[in-house]
């Protein structure tokens, strides 16, 4: 019981994924920031925002759901906080694991898109129901590739589990290479998921000002950046798990710090990615998602086929 | 400039204040899904009666007014303005004054231009290309600084000339920063034509066709973009322009992507005016008296602003103020295309297709009417009342500036 | 064709305009036309001269009453303008955006700031002052000087 309250609360667990998710949106911003010339903020300048806007008043519309309103950050927050459970991050082993844990994953990666979408649609102001709407129709896009490449890679390991897959690759750890498709599309289809540039259709500033998330602020738009933060740990983790498989043989130390190194390579790939590009417009994300990324995906799968006949096991 | 009636549509409204506009204004647009149906515009957020307050002041005093029309483009309107009134008084300027105009409105096209493409890329969600380009623009800036004492609102031209030179160390600082700013561009150039998402943002995006550009009077590099080959600069030379070789920048592709790519052909334009000025400005001096009166008569004053034709109407009456004054923005004569330019776009392409008129509302709307919510009806307020009541308002918050004013008013 | 062929061109045309077309320097000719014959004199200048593109309307208060000038250009290179002179009990004129599409925006302002009526506007927002503008208030009439409670005040 202690130990479990210990996995959920302190690590890998909610301290954790606060202290990782503030320090990955420093690395994040400072980055971008000077990628483009800038200065960037400080070490301190995430929790500072955090700090600032849980102190600030609370403003919920008048018009708006209030139950659902309130309700969706938190959930936002908790569903990819419990993601972190199943993913392999100190070693072979998840705190829970079960066959097909993979799948729990996922989708409770995509819980906070909904919440989003929700939370945007019962704020009932017309910049966050188009981003609300617009969420949606991204997730569309990117989730199917995303899953494709996930288990391209766990059907090559041959289980459903997260775990599993962890020790799959990390007694063959040259079959990683094989996956190198899908790691570099599931990475942009987590561009999509963390909704930043060029996929940051949904929240879209120029557009709709800040789409979903228009009316939030003070506390629930506190969560609501946490659990973005949260996402993107526990997304870069996912992929770190399923894709690099590296270190794991190392003592417990070693590994932790091997898998934040990867982790972190994750995050640094996204910052470049949102420098290089411009935001593109819905119609053509979902072109691009279809037309390129699916098929790559695809390919991944019948490659994994293939090869799961072919090489030694 | 309908308004929208269709109930089955959403419709948003974007402005008086919204994030993809500096300036207020306001425009509703309807939406089906993501795609524009209907958009309406608002104006007049901005109407300042700058044209009314010309009348009460002597043409002096006019002309610092008239610069702060528009922060971006304040050389335009002073050096339209201030043509006007010497071509009514029959003032015929030196040709030092004349290169000396010219020099500070190609680098005011340099700033603007740069500026222009930051906010192009803010507005698809390119914040990189913001970032850039702005770093850049801050080279012209501090050469307009040097040169005029300030970074906007230059105050160099007087009635009968401008009210500084150019020294020989300036000239020379005047080139270096010249030759660092090409290299710059040429770099933009090549991601112009380069980056993949970039050009997908912008290409066959709000697009206004060669005869709509014509019917509609477009000006500036919107106009020329629609393969329109109209630039005051060449077709009624004024300062120095008919004594210096360039090329007006016009290209046929209609859509934003093509506005791009004039400002971009434009800037290296500037780059080698700036050099034939630098090179050839004659010596001699630079002002000539003038009478502070003007002689009855009028007089229409054409200049190529940045944004496209500034036009100044000017009527004289004998006095040291003149009758009226009448200021056509070159955002005036454009904004009336971009409803053209949204039909059957995506709300996405809302922003840029706005943005890439490079619309100065400023400029544009030129009274103070500050509405009064507690007495029902408008309040005219007068600039001191404002004043005072913003120094109680911060006195009540507890920042107090009386000492730090008494302080400067004995450094002074 | 050159300003003066422009000039002599208006003063074949129309007997009326002798004596009132001044060619005041390159590129600029000023026409006094009157009120009655203003219809025809644009619709040549629009139509058979091809002076297309307006480039503004200026309204100015005469004291005794108003004048209107429209600025045509044609090819962006002559810039003639049109004036006309309304009086100042009921000053109308017809709109031109039949002819110029452009010509909205400016006839707006004509409206609002001289309260100059202009015939044939379609409906829609006022341009530019507020939509709470008190009725009978034209800012840049001559004899305007600020709102009725500002100056009370």
């Amino acid at each position: 019981m202690l130990k479990a309250l210990f996995h959920i609360l302190i690590f890998p667990g909610l301290s954790f994924l606060f202290v990782f998710g503030f320090f990955a949106e420093y690395v994040d911003r400072k980055l971008y920031a000077r990628l483009q010339n800038r200065i960037g903020p400080p070490w301190f300048q995430p929790l500072a925002d955090f700090i600032k806007l849980i102190s600030k008043q609370e403003i919920i519309p008048e018009e708006a759901d209030n139950n659902v309103f309130k309700l969706m950050p938190l959930l936002a927050l908790a569903a990819s906080s419990v993601a972190i459970l199943y993913i392999p991050i100190s070693g072979e082993r998840s705190v829970f694991s079960f066959n097909g844990d993979v799948i729990v994953v996922l989708y409770l990666l995509t819980i906070p898109t909904f919440a989003y979408f929700l939370g945007g649609w019962y704020s009932r102001s017309v910049y966050s129901m188009i981003g609300a709407v617009r969420s949606l129709t991204q997730l569309f896009a990117y989730e199917v590739p995303l899953f494709l490449c996930i288990l391209a890679s766990a059907m090559l390991a041959d289980t459903w589990s997260l775990s599993g897959i962890a020790a799959f690759y990390n007694q063959h750890i040259g079959y990683w290479f094989c996956n190198i498709i899908g790691f570099v599309v599931a990475l942009i289809c987590l561009l999509g998921k963390l909704e930043k540039v060029p996929f940051d259709i949904p929240e879209a500033e120029t557009e709709i000002v800040a789409g979903s998330f228009t009316e939030y602020n003070g506390r629930l738009l506190a969560f609501i950046r946490m659990s973005f933060n949260v996402e993107m740990v526990v997304g870069a983790s996912l992929l770190a798990a399923v894709f690099l498989p590296f270190g794991l043989n190392l003592a417990p130390a070693g590994v932790l710090i091997c898998y934040l190194i990867q982790v972190l390579i994750i995050i640094v790939a996204i910052s470049f990615l949102r420098t290089l590009f411009a935001r593109l417009r819905l119609d053509q994300m979902i072109n691009f998602c279809w037309k390129y990324l699916a098929p790559l995906a695809f390919l991944q799968v019948l490659f994994n086929l293939t090869l799961k006949v072919v090489l030694p096991r | 400039m309908h308004d929208v009636h269709d109930f089955e549509d959403v419709k948003i409204p974007i402005g008086p204040q919204h994030p993809a506009l500096k300036e207020p204004e306001s425009f509703l647009i309807s939406l089906r899904g993501e795609k524009i149906t209907a958009s309406s515009v608002r104006l007049g957020y901005n109407h300042r009666g700058i044209e009314k307050a010309c009348e009460e002041r002597t043409y002096t005093q006019g002309l610092y007014l008239i610069e702060r029309i528009c922060g971006i483009c304040s050389h335009s309107h002073s050096t339209c303005f201030v043509q006007a009134v010497e071509e009514i008084a029959g003032i015929e300027i030196t040709a030092r004054a004349k290169y000396l105009r010219t020099l500070i409105g190609e680098l005011e096209r340099i700033h603007s231009h740069l500026l222009w493409l930051g906010v192009a890329g803010h507005e698809i969600g390119f914040d990189t290309l913001l970032m850039y380009t702005w770093r850049d623009r801050e080279v012209v800036m501090d050469l307009l600084a040097t040169l005029t004492g300030n970074r906007v609102n230059y105050g160099i031209n007087t009635v009968g000339g401008v009210r500084r030179d150019i020294s020989h160390k300036q000239k020379e600082e005047v080139l270096k920063a010249i030759d660092i700013l090409e290299e710059r561009t040429k770099y933009y150039i090549d991601l112009a034509k380069g980056e993949t998402t970039l050009i997908k943002r912008l290409q066959g995006v709000g697009v206004l066709s060669h005869e709509d550009a014509e019917k509609l009077d477009a000006v500036g590099p919107t106009a020329r973009a629609s393969g329109i080959e109209r630039d005051v600069r060449k077709d009624d030379p004024y300062a120095a322009y008919g004594e210096l070789d360039f090329k007006v920048i016009s290209v046929n592709s209609c859509d934003v992507y093509g506005r791009t790519l004039v400002r971009l052909g434009e800037l290296m334009e500037s780059f080698s005016l700036v050099r034939q000025v630098i090179r050839k400005i004659p010596d001699g001096s630079i002002l000539v008296k003038s009478a502070r009166k003007v002689p009855a008569g009028e007089a229409v004053s054409r200049y190529e602003a940045p944004r496209g034709e500034d036009l100044h109407y000017v009527r004289a009456n004998g006095t040291e103020k003149p009758d009226r004054v009448k200021v056509r923005a070159p955002t005036l004569a454009n904004i009336q295309s971009v409803s053209k330019m949204l039909e059957d776009r995506y709300l996405a392409d809302m922003p840029i297709v706005i943005a890439a008129i490079d619309p100065c509302f400023s400029c544009t709307d030129r009274l103070v009417a500050v509405r009064d919510t507690k007495n029902k009806g408008s309040n005219t307020v007068v600039w001191e009342t404002i004043r005072l009541q913003g120094i109680e308002w911060y006195k009540n918050k507890g920042i107090d500036f009386t000492s730090l004013n008494e302080k400067l008013t004995k450094l002074s | 064709m050159s300003e003066e062929k422009v000039k002599q061109e208006l003063e074949d045309k129309f007997s009326y305009l002798k004596d009132t077309v001044t060619i005041t320097r390159k590129g600029r000719i000023f026409v006094q036309v009157p009120l009655d014959k203003f219809n025809e004199v644009f619709v040549y200048v629009v139509k058979q001269m091809r002076f297309l593109a307006l480039s503004a309307i200026t309204g100015l208060d005469r004291g005794d009453g108003f004048e209107v000038i429209y600025h045509l250009n044609r090819e962006g290179r002559v810039l003639l303008n049109l004036s006309v002179r309304l009086n100042k009990e009921n000053p109308e004129v017809n709109s031109v955006t039949g002819y110029c599409p452009s010509a909205d925006i400016y006839e707006r302002e004509l409206v609002d700031l001289f309260g100059i009526k202009v015939k044939g506007i379609a409906p829609g927002h006022r341009y530019p002052l507020t939509d709470d503008w008190p009725e009978g208030e034209y800012p840049l009439r001559k004899d305007w000087k600020g709102h009725k409670e500002a100056q009370n005040a």
